[in-house]
C-alpha cells in the first residue's frame, strides 16, 4: 500500500488532495456536519502548510537571488549579448505582468463573488476597515517617491523580520550579488560557495514542504469551502465558479502570450515562423507541462532550440540563464493571482501598489529557480510586499498545480523565444538548419 | 567627472545642494523639493545604515580572529578606553570653559527666555520623557545593556551597536581560540563578506555627491520653509551660543587634535585632516557617525594607513562611545542653560558637568538627536531646571550637524593613536 502511494507522482496527489477538499467541503455544508471539526482538527494541517511556505521565503529569495545574480559573471564576457538578453529578458517579463494585471483589471474574477461572500471572506482573515484605512493615510502622507525610499532596507536583519519587507530583501540581496561579481574570483568563492550550498538546502526544504502539499491543499480548499459557505451550498459554488474565472484568466493571459506576443516577437526579430518554432519545441513544452520545472526541462530544451539552427554559443548562455531570471509564465500568474485575491477580499490597489506587484513579481521570479512549488513560495511574498494577507492565498492553492503546468510551458517558450531573436539578431542563426530539422522531424 | 576626487565630488554636491536649497526657498519650491529631491537623500543615509551593522559585524569578528595572541586585545582594548575618556573628558573641559568665560546664557534676557521655553514646551517635554525612562535605570545600566539577549533582535537596530560589537567580539575570540583547520571556512567566508560590504560601500560612495545633494538642498527648504524672519529672529537670540559652542569646536579641532596628534601619532595634521575629508563631509550631511561609519574606516584604513586590526575594532566602538563634539555640546548647553535661568554654579558643580558631559556623550548612541536626551542627565546632575532643553532646540539641529565632524575625526585620532602605540610594541 505505502510503496504504491509512493509511486503516484507529487502533482497528481496535490490534484487529489484539491478534489477530495472539494468534496469533502461539499459533504460537509450538504449534511450538516460539524463546522467546528473542520475549523478545529483540518484547518491546522492548511495554515501550517502556510506558514511554512511564508517560513522558506525570506531565505529562498536570499540565497536564490544571491546565486543567480552572482552567477551571471560571465556577463562581462560576452557584455553585448549579456546586455540584450537581460535586456528582452526584462522586456518580456515586463509585458508578461502587465498583461496579466490588465486581464485580470479587465476580468475582475474576484468581483464574481458576491458581495456578501466578500465580507465573509474579509471578516475571516481580519482585514478590519481600519487597517485599510491606516494604509490610505500613509500613503497619502507620502512623496510620490516613497515606493522607492521603501526598497532600500535601513536595517537588514530587520527586513528580513518581516515579509512584508521584501521587496528589501530583495534589493539587498541584489546588490550583495552585484559586488559579488565585481570583486575578485578568489574572494568572494567562499561567500557564493556558501550562499550556493545555502541555496541547495532551502531547495530540499521546499521539497519537504511539497510532500506535506496534497494535505494542506485538502485542509485549505476544505476549510475554506466551510468557513465561506457556512451551511448555503449556493455560495460553495460561487465561490468555486469566481476560481473558474481566476483560473480562465490566467490561462487567457498564457495563451494571448503563446498565440500573440511570441509570435509577435519572432516576426520582428527573427526570420523563423513561429508554427516551425512550435513545432521545434514541441517535446520540451510537453516535458515541462508534466513536471512543471523548467530547470528540469533544461537539457530537452537546448537540445530543441540548437535543432531550430540557434548556435550553441547563444543556447548555453541564454537558456540557462533563462530557467533561472527569465519567468514570463510566472510573472503574469503572479500579478493575476495578487489581484484576484486583493479583489476577493475587497482591497482595493492604487496605481502604486499594482506597480509595486509587477516590480515584485518580476523580482521575485528572477529567484525561484525553476523549482516546483517555489512559486507558491513567490506568491506569498508578491502578497506581503503590498499588505495583502497571505491568508487568502488559500483561495489560490486549489487551482495552482494545473496553472503551474501552463505556466512552466510559457516560461519555456519565453527562453526559447529570447534565444532565437538574440541569435538571429547576432547572426548566430541558421535558417537552414531549422527547415530541414523541422522537415525531417515531421 | 569620473577625474575629480570623491570629495571634491561630494564638496561640488554640497555647493549645488545649498544652491538649489536657496533657489527653491525663494521661488517657493518647496513641495517640488520634497517629494522630489528629498527622497534620495533619504535612500543615501539608509545605504550608509543599511551597511553599518553588517560592517561592524565583520570588522571586528575580522580584527579580533587576526589577533596574534588575546593579551594584544585587552592592550589595544584598554588602551583604547582609556583614550576615548581622556579625549572626552578634555573636549567636555573645553566645553566648560568657553561657556564659563563667555557666559552666553547671561546675555539672554528672561523674557525672551521664557518666550522660546514656551515655543519648543511641547518638543522638549517629548523629550522628557524619554529621558525619563534613562533616569529610572540604575548606574550599571549601561554595562548591562551591553549584553544583548538576541543577536538577531539586537541586530535589527542600529541603536544596539555596542551589542553586536559585544557579540562580534566573542565571535572573533571564540575564532581565534577553535583549531585553525575547524574554523577555515567561517574565516573565509568572513573575509568574502568583508570583500563584498566594502565593495557595497564604494558603490554608495559614487552615488554620495547625489545623495549629499539631495539631503542638503531638502535640509536648507525644511529649515527655511517656516519663514526666514522667523530663522533671523531665533539666530539672533540665540546666535551667541551658536557661535560660543562654534569656537569650542574650533578650539577641539584646531588647538587640541594638533597637540594630540603631534605628540601620539604619526602624521601631519592636515594631511590627516585631508585624507578624512570625504568622512567628514558625509558626517555634516547625514549627521549621524553610524552612518558615516563606513566612509571613516575606508579613510582611515586606505589613506592613513591604520592597520585593519586596529581600524576595524576602534572606529565601531568610537562611533557610539567616543563623541567629542558632543561632549562640548553637552557641557555648553548645560552651562547655557544654567546660566539662562539664574544659577550659579560653583567649581564643584563646573566639575559634575565636566564628569557627567564625558559619561552622557559615552552613553549617547550614535544616532542624530541622542545627545538632547542625554543633555537632561546632565542638567539633572547639577539641579537645573530640565525644561531649559526647549532653549537650544531650536538651532540643534544645525549644531548636530557640526559636531559629528569631531565626533568621527576623533575615532579616527584614537585609532592613529593606538596604532602608533601597537607599532612600537
Amino acid at each position: 500500500m505505502m510503496s504504491k502511494l509512493k509511486a503516484i507522482p507529487l502533482h497528481t496527489k496535490i490534484l487529489l488532495g484539491l478534489v477530495l477538499g472539494l468534496v469533502y467541503g461539499m459533504l460537509t455544508i450538504q449534511l450538516g456536519w460539524s463546522a467546528d471539526f473542520t475549523v478545529d482538527y483540518i484547518k491546522p494541517i492548511g495554515t501550517i502548510f502556510v506558514r511554512s511556505l511564508k517560513m522558506i521565503a525570506v531565505p529562498l529569495i536570499l540565497a536564490s537571488l544571491i546565486v543567480g545574480v552572482a552567477n551571471i559573471g560571465d556577463i562581462s564576457k560576452l557584455s553585448r549579448m549579456g546586455g540584450k538578453t537581460l535586456g528582452i529578458f526584462l522586456i518580456t517579463t515586463i509585458i508578461a505582468t502587465s498583461l496579466g494585471l490588465f486581464l485580470v483589471n479587465t476580468i475582475k474574477p474576484g468581483k464574481k463573488l458576491p458581495i456578501e461572500t466578500r465580507e465573509n471572506l474579509m471578516a475571516l482573515y481580519n482585514t478590519t476597515a481600519e487597517s485599510k484605512v491606516t494604509v490610505a493615510e500613509s500613503i497619502k502622507n507620502s512623496t510620490p517617491l516613497q515606493p522607492l525610499i521603501d526598497m532600500v532596507p535601513e536595517n537588514i536583519v530587520q527586513s528580513a523580520t518581516d515579509n512584508s519587507s521584501m521587496l528589501q530583501v530583495v534589493f539587498f540581496a541584489i546588490i550583495v550579488g552585484i559586488a559579488l561579481l565585481q570583486i575578485p574570483k578568489k574572494k568572494g568563492e567562499t561567500v557564493i560557495a556558501f550562499f550556493d550550498g545555502l541555496n541547495d538546502v532551502i531547495i530540499k526544504i521546499v521539497d519537504y514542504i511539497m510532500i506535506i502539499a496534497p494535505y494542506g491543499v485538502f485542509a485549505l480548499i476544505a476549510s475554506l469551502i466551510v468557513e465561506i459557505a457556512g451551511d448555503s451550498p449556493e455560495k460553495a459554488w460561487e465561490l468555486l465558479k469566481a476560481l473558474l474565472w481566476y483560473s480562465m484568466t490566467v490561462l487567457t493571459g498564457l495563451f494571448l502570450m503563446m498565440g500573440v506576443v511570441y509570435p509577435i516577437l519572432l516576426k520582428l526579430f527573427s526570420k523563423i515562423k513561429y508554427k516551425d518554432f512550435f513545432k521545434g519545441m514541441r517535446p520540451a513544452l510537453l516535458l515541462g507541462f508534466s513536471t512543471s520545472s523548467s530547470s528540469a526541462t533544461l537539457p530537452v530544451t537546448m537540445e530543441r532550440v540548437e535543432k531550430l539552427g540557434v548556435s550553441e554559443e547563444v543556447t548555453s548562455f541564454v537558456l540557462p540563464l533563462g530557467a533561472t531570471i527569465n519567468m514570463n509564465g510566472t510573472s503574469l500568474y503572479q500579478g493575476v493571482a495578487a489581484i484576484f485575491i486583493a479583489q476577493a477580499l475587497d482591497l482595493n490597489l492604487s496605481i502604486a501598489q499594482q506597480i509595486m506587484i509587477v516590480l515584485t513579481a518580476t523580482l521575485a521570479a528572477v529567484g525561484s529557480a525553476g523549482v516546483p512549488g517555489a512559486g507558491m513560495v513567490m506568491l506569498v511574498i508578491v502578497l506581503e510586499s503590498v499588505g495583502i494577507p497571505t491568508a487568502g492565498i488559500a483561495l489560490i492553492v486549489a487551482p495552482d498545480r494545473i496553472l503551474d503546468m501552463v505556466r512552466t510551458m510559457v516560461n519555456l517558450t519565453g527562453d526559447a523565444a529570447v534565444a532565437v531573436v538574440v541569435a538571429s539578431t547576432e547572426g548566430e542563426l541558421d535558417p537552414k538548419l531549422t527547415r530541414e530539422n523541422i522537415l525531417t522531424q515531421s | 567627472m569620473k577625474k575629480l576626487p570623491l570629495h571634491s565630488q561630494i564638496l561640488a554636491g554640497m555647493a549645488l545642494g545649498i544652491a538649489w536649497g536657496l533657489i527653491a526657498s525663494h521661488f517657493g519650491w518647496v513641495e517640488f523639493t520634497i517629494d522630489w529631491i528629498k527622497p534620495f537623500g533619504i535612500i543615501f543615509v539608509n545605504l550608509l545604515k543599511l551597511v553599518a551593522v553588517p560592517l561592524v559585524l565583520v570588522t571586528i569578528v575580522l580584527g579580533v580572529a587576526s589577533l596574534s595572541d588575546i593579551g594584544k586585545l585587552t592592550r589595544i582594548g584598554s588602551r583604547t578606553l582609556f583614550w576615548f575618556f581622556t579625549i572626552t573628558v578634555l573636549s567636555a573641559t573645553i566645553g566648560l570653559l568657553f561657556a564659563a568665560t563667555f557666559q552666553p546664557g547671561k546675555l539672554l534676557s528672561a523674557e525672551k527666555r521664557d518666550e522660546i521655553k514656551t515655543k519648543y514646551a511641547a518638543d522638549a517635554g517629548s523629550r522628557m520623557g524619554a529621558a525619563e525612562v534613562v533616569k529610572e535605570s540604575g548606574p550599571l545600566q549601561i554595562v548591562q545593556d551591553i549584553v544583548p539577549e538576541n543577536i538577531f533582535f539586537a541586530s535589527q537596530n542600529n541603536r544596539n551597536m555596542l551589542q553586536v560589537i559585544f557579540f562580534a567580539v566573542l565571535f572573533g575570540l571564540g575564532v581565534v581560540l577553535s583549531p585553525k583547520e575547524k574554523v577555515v571556512g567561517v574565516l573565509r567566508f568572513f573575509e568574502g563578506v568583508n570583500e563584498v560590504i566594502l565593495k557595497i560601500v564604494g558603490l554608495i560612495m559614487k552615488y554620495a555627491p547625489v545623495g549629499i545633494f539631495a539631503l542638503i538642498g531638502a535640509l536648507i527648504v525644511d529649515m527655511a520653509g517656516d519663514s526666514p524672519a522667523d530663522a533671523i529672529a531665533i539666530l539672533k537670540v540665540l546666535g551667541i551660543f551658536a557661535v560660543v559652542f562654534i569656537g569650542a569646536l574650533l578650539a577641539l579641532m584646531f588647538v587640541l587634535y594638533p597637540i594630540l596628534i603631534r605628540s601620539f601619532t604619526n602624521f601631519k595634521y592636515f594631511e590627516f585632516l585631508r585624507a578624512l575629508m570625504p568622512a567628514q563631509l558625509v558626517a555634516f550631511s547625514t549627521s549621524s557617525s553610524a552612518a558615516t561609519l563606513p566612509v571613516t574606516l575606508e579613510c582611515t584604513e586606505k589613506k592613513l594607513k591604520v592597520s585593519h586590526e586596529v581600524a576595524g575594532f576602534v572606529l565601531p566602538l568610537g562611533i557610539t562611545i567616543n563623541m567629542h563634539g558632543t561632549a562640548v555640546h553637552q557641557a555648553v548647553s548645560a552651562l547655557f542653560i544654567a546660566q539662562a535661568f539664574g544659577h550659579d554654579l560653583s567649581v564643584m558643580q563646573y566639575g559634575i558637568v565636566i564628569l557627567t558631559s564625558a559619561l552622557a556623550s559615552m552613553g549617547a548612541p550614535g544616532v542624530p538627536g541622542s545627545g538632547i536626551i542625554m543633555l537632561l542627565m546632565v542638567l539633572g546632575a547639577i539641579g537645573v531646571e530640565p525644561e531649559g532643553i526647549a532653549l537650544i532646540l531650536a538651532v540643534d539641529r544645525p549644531l548636530d550637524m557640526l559636531r559629528t565632524i569631531p565626533n568621527i575625526v576623533g575615532d579616527a585620532l584614537v585609532a592613529g593613536i593606538v596604532e602608533k602605540r601597537e607599532m612600537e610594541h
